[in-house]
């Protein structure tokens, strides 16, 4: 062919450089064990904040609990409640039903802790209804 | 007799100072309550602890209002009313307190350890209103020889 020089895409004078072509395959990182012992060491310093915080949920329920322990009037009030409205209930039965009086519920001389029903005997049925479960949230 | 007339959060604010204060008759009551088993038998001492805490209440009120008003409604504020959320007005109130009244607040276990009581009330023979007991069996009383073939209960031991 003729020696015209056309601009064709050849390689660089001199050729390429050398290609690297052998296997890199480094050896780096931890070595097994030493991955091992991270992941130990870092389970024992969640156990350990783990367990500190149960300490201070302990702490503090122990401290909600004795704000209920001290807070004695709750029964006071309560039973004072109770007993005031029981016994004017029991005089205003004694009006209304002249008859039944008489007998005595149980055997003894003992005081018995009064029923819901019992108390909310001559009450609106919704007043003991919501006092047996007003706390209840399920169905 | 005046009720007590606060709601929960209120109560659970003051609760510690007020188990700190109102200590001997709180304790008295109770101790009250669980010797006689009778509500009716217990009305005095309930009186005093009402009154005790009207008192109490009325003097935080007098004295330290605004920053007790303010703990109660942050505590108001979530729904289980924990105390931990509200440290910060909980240190303001204790703080004022303890210039005003002298009142400290009691450390952690303080309110529920074990304390004697002294009452001038006997204490009650017989709460329960039992009926005499019966005699005990009298002791046996003649010569016990051991079994004559042996135990019967060698097959049947369960």
């Amino acid at each position: 062919m003729s020696v015209l020089m056309v601009k064709q895409d050849m390689p660089p004078t001199g050729g390429y450089g050398p290609v690297d072509y052998r296997r890199n395959l480094p050896r780096r990182g931890l070595s097994g064990y030493s991955m091992f012992g991270v992941g130990v060491g870092l389970m024992v310093f969640g156990y350990w904040r783990l367990f500190r915080w149960n300490r201070e949920r302990r702490r503090l329920h122990i401290e909600e609990l004795e704000a209920r322990i001290s807070l004695l009037p709750l029964l006071q009030a309560e039973h004072d409640r109770r007993t005031l409205r029981m016994l004017r209930e029991n005089l205003e039965e004694e009006a209304v039903i002249m008859k039944d009086v008489g007998e005595k519920m149980f055997h003894t001389d003992r005081w018995v802790s009064p029923i819901t029903e019992e108390l909310f005997n001559l009450r609106p049925r919704e007043e003991t209804l919501r006092k047996k479960f007003g706390f209840l949230r399920y169905v | 007799m005046d009720k007590v007339n606060v709601s929960s959060a209120v109560l659970k604010a003051a609760a510690h100072h007020y188990g700190s204060q109102c200590d001997k008759a709180n304790k008295e009551f109770m101790l009250c309550r669980w010797e006689e088993k009778d509500p009716r038998k217990c009305l005095k001492e309930g009186r005093k602890v009402n009154e005790c805490a009207v008192n109490f209440f009325r003097q935080i009120k007098g004295n330290c209002a605004e920053s007790f008003t303010e703990y109660w409604t942050c505590l108001d504020y979530s729904n289980l009313a924990e105390l931990r959320h509200c440290r910060k007005q909980q240190k303001e109130f204790d703080n004022c307190v303890l210039e005003k009244l002298g009142w400290e607040r009691p450390e952690l276990g303080d309110l529920s350890k074990v304390t004697k009581v002294a009452t001038s009330r006997p204490l009650p023979e017989n709460p329960y209103l039992s009926r005499p007991r019966p005699e005990p069996n009298t002791p046996i009383q003649a010569e016990l020889q051991p079994s004559k073939h042996g135990s019967r209960l060698f097959f049947w031991n369960w």
